[in-house]
């Protein structure tokens, strides 16, 4: 396989911008909506422009997250980009690199708003989200498995029935990270929890546990990316170089949930892992803090493998005695996540990254944080970014 | 809520005619002799258009297993458990586990294919545990 390098250093992010989780969360479990997906964008690139020091008519490059058309998105925001596109937050910032590196655009807004609270959107049963996307989220509706969940559900079992893993030793994701939240004030879950707690919640779908899910919440994230030497010149804050990207996708089988069952996605993470730390010039060593995509706990322990974090069959022993939080040696989505800081599906994690590199994480910053490593696998996609002063 | 729904592609039509017959086919491609599930047009292995529809041989082993404990659908109320069954053609398949639950650990359990009436959907595929021999 070709590595590619020619991303390394090329772009940084120069700003960064998010809507009042805690406060609307307040309003809309009171009954209110206090906006729509275009709105918490909105509110999140307005913030961002004024946190990277720039204007309005500087952006020539769009992406819009998945949950809220580009067009529209752009008409409401003015901008009339030499380039633009659709992306989720992973594969949004790869493509502002590409798109840099090309030429096609300096200045890159990515945007993100989604109201799935307040719009009561359904993750699993007969209304589930994604299906048109991802055919395994529906095609075993008949035997009454939906939701993204179970599907995550069935691949931990197999893993901690191969491995040893324990339900107790997954707990230490969701203790470590409400930890981060309750130190993060834009933390929707604040309370703190033990490992008795975990165990004593109730199960959704066995063998996770009502704290092994994210959270459902509304909200707006946007990132202003643009080309090192642009940031340079015009940021306001220290740029926050990208490193590396790296991406692999497990699609043979998916929908049979092969590459989840038989290889628990491994494979395309330890590609993911080769192209990524190639082009940083960097390993699992170098890295201050981890950020993980969260939609459930267990992505946690299956990426620390992957990723080469810890030895293969460890991670159970690695999460529970050397630790994941800011108080054990390897912190891991130090915000709090999607389990207990804001469902922003990704997003959220790339914020939280460029706060650590920038020093800006207050009560929970790393010290002399000065790499921090985003992956994902939604679906068997995986998704690499490292961070960086 | 709502009950839930079989996804009925083009090709999918013709397994569920099998299954309403208690005789669950999918389809072998005529060059490799790959099975392929979900039913497709085309052989993910080999990309052949070309195709048969085949009886299983009615056995697997379990992969996984989940306990339902949340209800998403009326025709499913918890608690209940869905399996991750490896068919000796080689698909996988979700389905579930009928009769007595195992205790302890599922994985490498020997299953069959037997067959259950849902309300919603009619005929439904089901596994059921082999006696294993002495």
């Amino acid at each position: 396989m070709a590595i590619a390098k020619s991303l390394s250093r090329v772009a940084a992010v120069i700003g960064i911008g998010e809507s009042d989780y805690v406060g609307d969360h307040a309003r809309v479990r009171a009954g209110e909506r206090p906006h729509d997906s275009y709105g918490y964008a909105a509110i999140a690139f307005n913030k961002a422009l004024k946190d990277a020091g720039i204007e309005r008519d500087d952006i020539d490059g769009l992406i819009v997250g998945p949950t809220i058309a580009y067009e529209r998105m752009g008409e409401l925001l003015g901008i009339n980009p030499t380039w633009g596109s659709q992306a989720d937050a992973m594969l949004s910032v790869i493509e502002a690199c590409m798109a840099i590196q090309t030429g096609m655009a300096e200045v890159v807004a990515l945007v993100y708003g989604n109201d799935q609270r307040s719009a009561a959107i359904q993750y699993g049963g007969p209304e589930a989200m994604g299906g048109n996307m991802f055919l395994s989220y529906i095609y075993h509706a008949p035997w009454g498995f939906t939701s993204q969940g179970a599907l995550y559900a069935m691949m931990f079992q197999r893993f901690m029935a191969l491995t040893g893993c324990t339900e107790a030793q997954l707990g230490e994701v969701a203790v470590a990270q409400r930890l981060h939240a309750s130190l993060n004030p834009h933390a929707l879950m604040k309370k703190l929890i033990t490992i008795e707690d975990y165990m004593a919640s109730r199960y959704i779908c066995e063998p996770l546990h009502l704290f092994d899910y994210c959270l459902i919440n509304d909200g707006g994230v946007a990132l202003i990316i643009t080309s090192s030497d642009y940031a340079k010149r015009n940021a306001k804050k220290k740029p926050v170089l990208i490193h590396g990207v790296g991406r692999y996708d497990a699609n043979k089988g998916a929908t049979s949930l092969e590459p989840r069952l038989l290889d628990f996605y491994r494979p395309a993470q330890e590609r993911c892992a080769e192209q990524v730390f190639n082009m940083a010039g960097l390993g699992p060593k170098d890295i201050d803090a981890v950020q993980i995509y969260d939609s459930f706990s267990c992505h946690v322990p299956l990426a620390l493998e992957g990723y080469g974090y810890c030895a293969t069959g460890d991670v159970g022993r690695f999460m529970a005695e050397e630790g994941i939080s800011l108080k054990g040696k390897l912190p891991v989505n130090t915000g709090g996540g999607h389990l207990s800081e804001t469902y922003m599906q990704g997003w959220n994690h790339q914020v939280e990254a460029v706060r650590q590199v920038r020093g800006e994480g207050g009560g929970r910053q790393v010290e002399n944080c000065r790499f921090v490593h985003y992956n994902s696998d939604v679906a068997g996609k995986a998704v690499s970014i490292i961070y960086g002063s | 809520m709502a009950n839930s729904q079989a996804v009925i592609s083009l090709y999918d039509e013709p397994m569920w005619e099998s299954i309403r017959a208690h005789d669950w086919k999918l389809q072998q491609c005529d060059d490799c002799s790959e099975f392929r599930y979900p039913p497709a047009a085309n052989c993910p292995h080999c990309l052949s258009m070309d195709y048969h529809w085949k009886p299983l041989k009615g056995r697997g082993t379990i992969l996984s297993w989940v306990i339902y404990h949340r209800q998403y659908f009326d025709n499913f109320p918890p608690p209940y458990n869905v399996v991750a069954v490896q068919l000796d053609e080689g698909p996988i398949v979700m389905s579930n586990l009928v009769g007595p639950e195992p205790e302890g650990n599922w994985v490498g359990l020997k299953v069959e294919i037997c067959y259950g009436e849902d309300v919603a959907i009619g005929t439904v595929p089901k596994m059921r545990l082999i006696q294993q021999s002495a």
